[in-house]
């Protein structure tokens, strides 16, 4: 691909990127949330049309109008979101589109055939009758590379395919990664964790913010000059100070259970306490209970056994949002759009969302809005928080990822909340605006707020917390100190062992 | 600087959006216009005469909004739903419930003057409020789509008020009933009858409410994220089955006045007929607005009496006018889906940098 | 009032009241599987009705006003398939639209049929064919196997609709589309094609099970005759749980309570007729409490498509 860039709107997802794999090699993208890799290979892969730049296959021009046309060059990809038919098979899944027959009935048995061979030659295990929504993670993941096998790639882009996955799993893929290559296929691998880039990658080409940083063979860097790369900038220690002491708890949890029995969502005999002063962290692998437990300290479901205790030492008997956000907590959701903001509402109605009813803003318990003070209110939080924004009267949806999430802690914040339960805070930010909410929620601790931090971003929990469990298939592991955590404990531990 | 040119393409889409039932209407009319053309006859004349007929004389105007009055009410009971998004298709049952338990009080408990015509509209509130609360109760207890079971009901309403007009209150065998006593009609002011004012009243009410108190902000928060509403400690299901029954009660309340405002006063075949999905047409041209929602079931009252005088004077069918509502209502939608496309909204923005543009060369 | 000589009749009548909601749920379940919840089928059934009457009236052919009927059906719902799939409107608010444009539209062109002149009121209705051997069939011959050749055709859609979804390879594209388009276009499946291709077949079907009503129920044409036919063939898919099979099952239930609804009126004659008139309107709310749950339908169902995703 040379100077290929691509622009929505005013902003430049891909700047004059250049990048160039070889027959047989695997080839790694690398670069943070954002740099633009997702969209690169989007355009490999005909799902995007480049505003600008060429495309060669093997030396030649080649224009990739749709997805269909990359499939007819060998080209596959395996998106980080699955784009697999859950009510469907999974030899359905493999051979949905697919023209290779003339007739327009079904040939499933000639189909079967065909992927068991392929199954077989390169160590794929997949149990073909199975529903995709009944099937584990690794192996919707082995239909995904099924697919653009059996449709004969010889190039496979691989999007982020280790995070949803367990350490063994991750072996189990590289194996199959390491045989594909044996036969001379092609294997761009995006990623961000070094670990693994450093084990399986021949060359990595590192992107930063759209643009091609440089191109090295892995066998002679290191995973410090590469992660310099990716970030520009030396990877600092944390500047945070860390808690030790231990304050009275605000929420504890006493061996809670929610839908024990399903590995990848539920949660098994959970047991923790969220005390004041104190961010907990809670560290594991997207997909290992995590929801579940926000929702459960948010009050948007109830335990199936065991129970939640308040600061009084009363358990907690009635769940409901309104219930515990009355008790003092505040909620930064996974979902900042679905959770969080009603976005067709302005940013200064999305300010005062909760607090409709209180004397500041209305009259008679909500029967008279008063729009002024709304808008003052609005205004005011506007600038406390650095919310960019035209004007408060505009639509929340409009604002930018930073912003909006400025609105929700502004919002959350302002009620001096006793628990703060941070769910992925950062996601998909820029690191001014990453800064700045991280400065918060440790201001909220200093100030005696007791804070859950639930993420998925390892470096966040780190960085952060006073204290770190970490949460594997619903069940708690163990717990670590925050200051000088041992990373390679807690690593193991978010795999299971 | 992108934040300054989102804040102006944000009021320009909204300049669009309310620029499209305008332009809806228009190109309705022209088309119209058209087909009335392709009979052989004179449209020009035809909408003439439509003017006159609705709006003419003072006797015409009374007629045309004695006319809107039931339209407004099913109006505002879709708009009250769909805000909290609630899909209540059964403004027509809601309303025919509505008449049929004021024609039961009236008729039943005999009674005049002002307290028979409280009781009256009361009966009529409440029994549209009940008609409603069945399929909320089932949308949120199980989930039921709305959409079918109002409109079940609206038949099963149908048959009711059949069976109070042919058997419970007939007039002497025929299938109509006794007509309300005069003293428990509503007065009229100026050739209308006063349920006008009522309606509009309502209007603003529901506009004051919607727009200007809590209960009507956490409405409108369900109605666009349910999500981000519960997350919020909002009751859902408490709210949405509010929604359900203040917009029954609207609608029943329609119900009342058009039977106690409307001669002849009666409960017959084909009474209410079409004023539910008018309603709800009304709410999507009025882009659930309650103030335009007024505005829209008048220009429907216009259609409707001038339709009449249209037909006597150049021929054309009365449902022309049926129409030409139904083209007013696609047009809008597919006015307001276009603005909102991803293209046309580079479009937009496009126009607004190229003006910032022209601004600064200037 | 003896149950077994009425069965024959009602049962006769299920078969026929099923028809036209079989029809139209069919067609809404090719437009439910491409992912778009299309409730102007009411409308569709409107147009079909009267375009079905009127063309077969004029020409002298039933066949050709069936035909001309699934034409209109299908020009008609193009509106919505252009609103829903180019424009990407709201699905649930073009189908109202279409629910009041369409009956419009039928009404107007009766009005100019009849006025033109009053004989044009009366049309001509399919003769029921019975099948040799099994219409001799105690009870259920005189009643299944005695219909119109409408009704017969039917009936065979649902082993074909069946099948095609199971084992043609469109059968499968299909169902990607309305599970997960963003997955089928991924795959070099059109999927703003097959929209539109479930669109045609919708506004196709639907109009036939209008063109029933007129055709081979009774034969004239009044304003409301589909009498909310269009939203209960919405209820059967959902009870049917989206397969042919189980819409059949659910068409044949609704028939059955259709065809109890008119045997009560006749033997009670002195009781209220109307509360019998509520009866399949009741019933499909009851059988919606009891089997109502959506969640087996195609999960991208309703939601809008957008091409290039940011």
């Amino acid at each position: 691909m040379e100077g290929v860039s691509k622009r929505f709107g005013s902003f430049y997802a891909n700047r004059n990127v250049t990048l160039s794999v070889e027959e047989g090699e695997v080839h790694t993208l690398l670069g943070e949330n954002g740099a633009g890799k997702s969209t690169l290979m989007n355009i490999l892969v005909g799902l995007y049309q480049p505003t600008e730049g060429r495309i060669l296959i093997r030396g030649e021009e080649v224009d990739i109008s749709s997805p269909g046309v990359a499939v007819a060059h060998g080209i596959g990809m395996v998106h980080q979101h699955f784009m697999l038919i859950e009510n469907m098979t999974g030899l359905e899944n493999i051979i949905l589109g697919d023209r290779r027959h003339r007739t327009p009935l079904l040939q499933e048995a000639a189909d079967r055939a065909t992927v068991e061979e392929l199954m077989e030659r390169y160590g794929l295990e997949i149990d073909l009758d199975a529903r995709v929504s009944d099937m584990s993670i690794g192996m919707q993941q082995r239909v995904e590379i099924m697919k653009v096998l059996f449709r004969g790639a010889d190039l496979l882009v691989l999007d982020e395919p280790t995070a949803v996955l367990t350490d063994l799993e991750v072996q189990g893929l590289f194996d199959i990664m390491r045989s594909l290559t044996g036969e001379g296929k092609s294997i761009i691998f995006i990623s961000h964790k070094m670990r693994e880039v450093m084990r399986i990658s021949d060359r990595v080409t590192v992107l930063r913010r759209g643009e091609t940083v440089a191109t090295v063979p892995v066998a002679g860097a290191t995973e410090q000059e590469l992660a310099d790369l990716m970030i520009g900038q030396k990877f600092t220690e944390s500047t945070y100070r860390k808690v030790e002491d231990a304050h009275e708890p605000a929420l504890t949890l006493c061996e809670v259970s929610w839908h024990p029995e399903v590995k990848h969502g539920g949660l098994k005999e959970v047991s923790l306490a969220i005390n004041r002063g104190e961010i907990l962290g809670v560290a594991g692998i997207d997909g290992n209970g995590q929801a579940a437990l926000a929702e459960l300290v948010t009050g948007l479901v109830r335990p199936e056994s065991g129970e939640l205790v308040g600061p009084d030492g009363a358990q907690i008997a009635l769940f409901s949002p309104e219930a515990f956000i009355d008790a003092g907590l505040g909620n930064i959701p996974e979902d900042r759009n679905k959770m969080g903001l009603v976005g067709d509402m302005t940013v200064a109605e999305n300010l005062v969302l909760k607090q409709t009813r209180s004397e500041r803003f209305s009259r008679g318990h909500g029967a008279w809005l008063k729009m002024n003070a709304i808008e003052r209110h609005a205004n005011r939080l506007r600038e406390e928080n650095d919310i960019r924004c035209t004007s408060v009267n505009q639509l929340a949806r409009s604002l930018s990822g930073g912003n909006q999430q400025k609105v929700i802690l502004a919002r959350e914040l302002e009620g001096h909340p006793s628990l703060l339960v941070a769910v992925y805070p950062t996601r998909g930010l820029d690191i001014g605006a990453t800064e700045f909410i991280h400065d918060q929620i440790v201001a909220q601790r200093d100030a005696g707020c007791a804070v859950l931090l639930i993420s998925a971003d390892f470096d966040e929990v780190l960085k952060l917390s006073d204290r770190i469990v970490v949460l594997f298939e619903g069940q708690i592991m163990g717990t670590y100190p925050g200051a000088n955590p041992p990373i390679k404990e807690i690593s193991l531990a978010m795999a299971g062992k | 600087m992108a934040k300054e040119a989102i804040s102006a393409q944000e009021r320009r889409e909204r300049a669009l959006m309310v620029l499209t039932p305008l332009v809806s209407v228009l190109l309705a009319l022209v088309v119209g216009a058209v087909i009335i053309a392709c009979l052989g006859k004179d449209p020009i004349e035809g909408y003439r005469a439509m003017l006159q007929g609705s709006l003419g004389d003072l006797s015409k105007l009374s007629k045309t909004l004695e006319r809107a009055c039931p339209l407004v009410f099913t109006g505002l009971c879709a708009v009250f739903a769909y805000k909290c998004g609630v899909f209540n298709l059964g403004g027509e049952g809601q309303l025919i419930m509505g008449a049929c338990a004021t024609a039961a009080t009236i008729l039943g408990l005999g009674g005049e003057g002002v307290p028979a015509l409280a009781l009256g509209l009361l009966a009529g509130i409440v029994a549209g409020a009940l008609w409603a609360l069945l399929p909320g109760i089932l949308k949120i207890t199980r989930g039921l789509n709305e959409m079918i079971t109002t409109i079940m009901l609206n038949y099963v309403a149908l048959y009711f008020m059949e069976h109070i007009f042919k058997n419970v209150f007939s007039d002497q065998g025929l299938p109509k009933t006794v007509a309300l006593p005069a003293g428990v009609r509503l007065p009229k002011l100026l050739g209308a009858h006063v349920g006008v004012i009522i309606a509009v009243v309502l209007g603003l009410v529901v506009w004051y409410v919607i727009f200007r108190t809590s209960f009507g902000f956490k409405i409108r928060a369900v109605g666009m994220n349910p999500v981000a509403s519960r997350v919020n400690g909002f009751p859902v299901r408490r709210l949405v089955l509010l929604a359900f029954i203040i917009s029954g009660a609207i609608a029943g309340l329609g119900g009342a006045v058009e039977l106690m405002g409307k001669t002849p006063f009666r409960l017959a075949a084909g009474f209410g007929a079409g004023f539910g999905f008018d309603g709800v047409a009304i709410a999507l041209i009025a882009q659930l607005n309650p103030i335009a929602a007024l505005l829209v079931a008048l220009l429907f009252g216009i259609l409707s009496t001038g339709g009449i005088m249209m037909q006597s004077v150049i021929g054309v069918p009365t449902a022309i006018v049926d129409i030409i509502r139904g083209m007013i209502i696609i047009f809008t939608v597919a006015g307001m889906a276009s603005i909102k496309l991803p293209q046309l909204r580079a479009l937009i923005a496009s126009w607004g940098s190229k003006s910032t543009e022209a601004e600064a060369s200037a | 009032m003896d149950f077994l000589t009425v069965l024959p009749t009602i049962l006769k009548a299920m078969a026929m009241g099923a028809v036209p909601i079989l029809l139209a749920s069919l067609g809404e379940l090719f437009s439910e599987r491409a992912g778009l919840v299309n409730i102007g089928l009411e409308g569709l059934m409107a147009i079909g009705a009267f375009v079905g009457f009127a063309v077969a009236k004029m020409s002298g052919n039933l066949w050709l006003g069936l035909a001309a009927a699934m034409a209109a059906g299908v020009i008609v719902n193009m509106l919505y398939a252009f609103c829903t799939v180019t424009l990407c409107s709201d699905q649930v608010v073009t189908g109202m639209a279409i629910n009041i444009l369409a009956p419009a539209v039928a009404l107007f062109g009766y009005n100019l049929f009849v006025g033109s002149d009053p004989a044009n009121a009366t049309g001509a209705q399919m003769p029921s064919i019975a099948i040799p051997g099994l219409s001799e069939l105690p009870f259920v011959g005189g009643a299944l196997f005695n219909q119109t050749l409408l009704a017969y055709l039917a009936f065979l859609l649902v082993p074909l609709v069946s099948y095609f979804f199971r084992h043609f390879r469109a059968g499968l594209s299909f169902r990607s589309v309305g599970e997960n388009p963003h997955a089928a276009e991924t795959l070099g499946i059109d999927v703003v094609r097959m929209k539109y291709v479930a669109c045609v077949i919708c506004g196709a079907l639907a109009a036939a099970g209008g063109a029933f009503l007129t055709l081979c129920y009774t034969p004239i044409y009044i304003d409301g005759i589909v009498m909310g036919r269009g939203f209960i063939a919405l209820a059967t898919l959902i009870f049917g749980r989206w397969s042919a099979v189980g819409v059949l099952g659910a068409s044949l239930l609704f028939g059955f309570f259709d065809g109890l609804n008119v045997a009560l009126q006749a033997q009670f004659q002195a009781a209220p007729v109307m509360f019998f008139k509520m009866i399949p309107y009741l019933f499909t709310i009851v059988a919606l409490v009891f089997f109502g749950s959506r969640r087996a339908g195609p999960r991208a169902s309703g939601q809008p498509y957008f091409r290039e995703q940011r």
